[in-house]
């Protein structure tokens, strides 16, 4: 019987055409995660070699103040991006993964974003886990919409149920055989993905692949729990349908609104106003506060004092920009708190629903999502405070310029590897999955005899 | 063709679906999502426009309250620009939450506008949005697929398909009339939103400032119901046109899903492919090396500031820049801006040119996709497309310079040449001048400049019009009965 059934479906011509769209397409996707990695890489190269050419050229106009020199003097550090975001772009089309930034105040500064065509943006990236999320479930509904129904409408059922002993493992069967040949494909093109893009096999991708894995599981549960309803097809290719539009679609976008409206973000902007005239207006007040200020915050440069009657120094030219951070941390703090409660709430709900988890997880594995964006913000803010705490001294004392080997300051890294909570990837889905098959199960017993 | 027939026609369409429960079902939901979608939208409009005013009145405040100081310091103070919401925009988002929403304007520096709203997302929002224009452009047209599938081809799977023909209906008047009942299914959803949307609209209280909003609604509601009639024309057709009911559907859903997935995110890396843009790092440092090649303001011994105070000199007949009966570096501050505002201009214009490019990539899909025309055309109409976004950041530079070139003209005209810098009592000039300076007013396009930028939408909108009635009117010959 085996064989029958797996010649029987290998010849709908349709069927295979729609496996080989699918294969293509999800190629096309991978060649698009293959040109964002190779552009994150090139944009990284350019870089280092600005940095380099812009350092020697500072040094070379500023020799003799290094307050002067580090007015100018831009220190990049980069999000390292792991290939495997490749396959799951995610954020990282939004958030730079590049900052540089002077040891000037840094609110001005972190929130700086990347040229992108916002049409582009709003269309979004055609890369594997949209093929994964939107493409994968269309085929299975394809394969299953009609698994008894067609049985039914084409007059066979009455034939499987007088000759076979048990119908229900006719069905397995041929459920198993479109769950293997849409398993191959993923299969192949997580192989071509892994050599194409160069991917580690290590934990986060085989973590990756099982959630992948996972979510194909899950619409093929649902198409067999829709299958065991015994409807006929029009009835079950509607009901798919409007699972997937709901779940790719109207759910995940629902909840964007609440999460939108619920935690609206007006912090966003009280950090522009506070920190801009945090360091602006000390330009029009006594310089003394400002200085102690900066003395209260570093203690260790308390033996550095501003020269009495003087209009400038380095000393409160750089308190200045320091109070333009100290003087937002509050709304800082508050929007950070704010983007992270989005995420929390965003994620916690999303694992009711297969689609938006599965997406998450992915770009969790990947480095794209929101939480690793954040996380380097923070690693930026401490790399920014250890090249102040380099160099405040040695500006205090004016040290020479020639002093420092500038070539030294090349681009620093920020290298994260996810960290992988497989309960929380994988229970969702699996849960979700077995619920499906056990009501399919309840729903056979049932039906299984109805023609 | 005949108008009774057509109306008869529809007619048994409207009635035969409205009899079905589930066809309630489906207009309620529809219609619930809806009004979910259009106050969300509009809740978050009214939040935005409040947290806007608010913040820019603070700026205001805070910018006129700087005591009386050296005006270059008062240019490093700077402004900050928001981004205002058209009122019309809670119907259909656009690009708007990948746009930024606020701009540091400072002296000598152009800064990107940051604080977009996917920039404070997680990774939900690339599912997309639900605004009403989504739904109504996105999810809408699945529905008439889904009512309109088997509207010919199950009549003549059941055969009376031949009994309507034989009783003197010709295929034109079968097909649009059939066409016309879906498009009047389609007004169930779409009408009950236009008047909210209308409501919604006049509550706004800056849509008095904006009375072109209303006559922008107009014309998105023209747009929108030449898209359901496309859609419901071409529905039926493609039923009329397939072998069997289930081949149709087929056929429907895989056109939508060309039409609303493939389409759009082909076309837009194909865009991006021809024409390649460049990272903010190379775009800065193509500026930089510009300007380095050009001098250096701050710089006195640079070659071109040089020839510049050389000529000064000569022209004023004074032997140092101290003599001059304005203030020199404010002069020279002036030059230096104009020469970087210009080429950041420039620039910049290259960029948004080869942004249009790419974009016009995906316009131009529209011929074959009426999705992306009636999505270009009511983003524009909303005012939440790219021009929009780009007008605002052509005014906010505009701002920029006009207030570095104001706080420079002011050192020139006040500042005296013998203060040593700014910090000199001599050097600071009355915070009333700070008042006098405008304040930052952000102008919405105008109606003929979003017409024009969306001429490919608004023609292929009509071209796709056109199209249907020839498929009607034309390609009925090979059409069968049984």
């Amino acid at each position: 019987m085996e064989a029958l059934l797996i010649k029987n479906f290998l010849r709908s011509k349709g069927l295979m055409a729609g496996l080989l769209i699918l294969f293509a397409v999800g190629l096309i996707s991978l060649n698009i995660g293959k040109h964002f990695l190779d552009k994150n890489r090139e944009i990284i190269e350019k870089t280092a070699r600005y940095q380099r050419e812009s350092i020697a050229r500072n040094v070379e106009f500023h020799p003799k103040e290094i307050g002067l020199l580090l007015y100018y003097v831009r220190f990049g550090l980069v999000n390292e991006m792991p290939n495997l975001s490749g396959l799951s772009i995610g954020q990282r089309d939004i958030n730079p993964s590049l900052q540089s930034v002077t040891i000037r105040n840094l609110e001005e500064q972190k929130y700086a974003t990347d040229l992108m065509n916002p049409m582009y943006q709003m269309l979004g990236n055609m890369d594997f886990s949209f093929v994964l999320i939107y493409f994968f479930p269309l085929i299975i509904i394809a394969f299953c919409f009609n698994l008894v129904s067609e049985e039914k409408e084409e007059g066979t059922w009455s034939l499987v149920l007088s000759q076979s002993e048990n119908p229900l493992k006719m069905l397995r069967i041929k459920i198993s055989i479109r769950f293997v040949c849409v398993f191959l494909v993923l299969l192949a093109l997580l192989i071509i993905a892994k050599i194409y893009l160069e991917i580690p096999f290590d934990a986060a991708f085989l973590a990756f692949i099982l959630t992948a894995i996972l979510y194909v599981i899950f619409w093929f549960a649902l198409g067999w729990l829709v299958a065991s309803f015994h409807k006929n097809s029009s009835q079950n290719a509607l009901v798919l349908l409007l699972s997937w539009v709901m779940l790719t679609i109207v759910v995940p976008a629902g909840i964007n609104a609440i999460t939108v409206n619920l935690y609206p973000v007006p912090e966003a902007f009280g950090t522009v106003l506070e920190s801009r005239d945090g360091y602006h207006n000390k330009w029009d007040e006594p310089k003394e506060p400002t200085v102690a200020k900066f003395h209260k915050h570093y203690p260790q440069f308390g033996q550095f004092k501003h020269p009495e009657g003087k209009d400038y120094s380095w000393l409160w030219y750089y308190a200045m920009q320091q109070m333009g951070d100290d003087e937002a941390i509050n709304q800082s703090r508050n929007f950070k708190e704010k983007l992270k409660k989005r995420n929390a709430f965003g994620s916690t709900v999303g694992m009711l629903f297969p689609s938006i988890h599965t997406q998450l997880s992915l770009n969790a594995l990947s480095l794209s999502d929101m939480d690793n964006y954040l996380r380097y913000t923070e690693k930026l803010e401490s790399f920014h405070e250890k090249k102040r705490l380099y160099f405040y001294p040695k500006i205090f004392t004016e040290a020479a310029v020639s002093g420092e080997n500038w070539e030294t300051f090349g681009l620093e890294f920020y290298k994260e590897t996810p960290n992988i909570n497989w309960a929380k990837i994988v229970l969702p889905v699996l849960i979700i999955s077995i619920l499906c098959i056990s009501w399919a199960k309840l729903n056979f017993k049932t039906n299984m005899m109805r023609r | 063709m005949r108008i009774d027939i057509l109306k008869l026609v529809s007619k048994q369409v409207w009635s035969s679906k409205i009899k079905n429960s589930g066809t309630i079902w489906l207009i309620m939901i529809f219609n619930l999502l809806l009004l979910f979608a259009l106050f969300s939208g509009y809740k978050n409009l009214v939040n935005q426009q409040e947290t806007v005013e608010h913040y820019s009145h603070e700026v205001r405040e805070r910018w006129e309250a700087r005591p009386d100081k050296h005006p270059h310091r008062m240019a490093h103070y700077g402004y900050v620009a928001f981004r205002n919401r058209f009122p019309l925009s809670f119907f259909d988002f656009g690009m708007d939450s990948y746009l930024g929403n606020a701009v540091f304007l400072e002296a000598h520096k152009q800064n990107t506008v940051n604080f977009s709203e996917a920039s404070l997302s997680n990774g939900l929002l690339r599912f997309g949005e639900i605004s009403a224009g989504m739904i109504i452009q996105l999810l809408l047209p699945l529905l008439i697929f889904f009512w309109g599938f088997d509207l010919v081809a199950r009549e003549r799977e059941h055969g009376t398909l031949r009994i309507l023909l034989t009783q003197g209906v010709s295929w034109q008047e079968l097909i649009l009339g059939k066409s016309l009942g879906l498009f009047y299914l389609a007004l169930t959803i779409f009408i009950p939103s236009v008047f909210l949307g209308i409501i919604l609209l006049v509550f706004n209280e800056s849509t008095s400032q904006n009375p072109q909003g209303y006559l922008r609604f107009i014309l998105l509601i023209f747009g929108y119901l030449a898209y359901f009639f496309i859609i419901s024309t071409l529905a039926i057709w493609i039923s009329a046109k397939s072998k069997s009911s289930k081949s149709a559907l087929t056929v429907l859903i895989s056109l939508w899903l060309f039409f609303t997935l493939i389409f759009p995110k082909v076309s837009q890396v194909v865009g991006q492919n021809i024409f390649p843009s460049p990272s903010k790092i190379e775009f800065d440092t193509t500026i930089e090396q510009e300007l380095i090649k050009q001098g250096d303001s701050h710089n006195p011994n640079d070659p071109h500031f040089k020839a510049l105070k050389d000529s000064l000199l000569n022209a004023y007949g004074v032997d140092s820049t101290h003599k001059l009966p304005f203030n020199y570096s404010g002069y020279v501050m002036r030059e230096g801006e104009k020469l970087s505002a210009e080429t950041y201009q420039k620039h910049q214009a290259r960029l948004v040119e080869t942004y249009q490019k790419q974009q016009n990539v995906v316009r131009f899909t529209a011929f074959l996709n009426p999705y992306m025309a009636v999505k270009n055309l009511s983003m524009a109409l909303a005012g939440t497309d790219y021009a929009a976004y780009n007008d605002f950041q052509n005014k906010a530079e505009d701002f920029r310079y006009k207030l570095a070139q104001t706080m420079n003209e002011l050192q020139m005209k006040y500042i005296s040449n013998k203060v040593k810098n700014s910090a000199d009592k001599k050097a600071v000039i009355s915070k009333k001048n700070w008042a006098e300076f405008p304040d930052f007013h952000h102008q919405f396009l105008g109606l003929s400049e979003v017409l024009k930028n969306e001429l490919y939408s608004i023609i292929s909108l009509i071209i796709w019009t056109l199209w249907m009635f020839f498929l009607v009117k034309y390609s009925i010959k090979n059409l069968k009965a049984f």
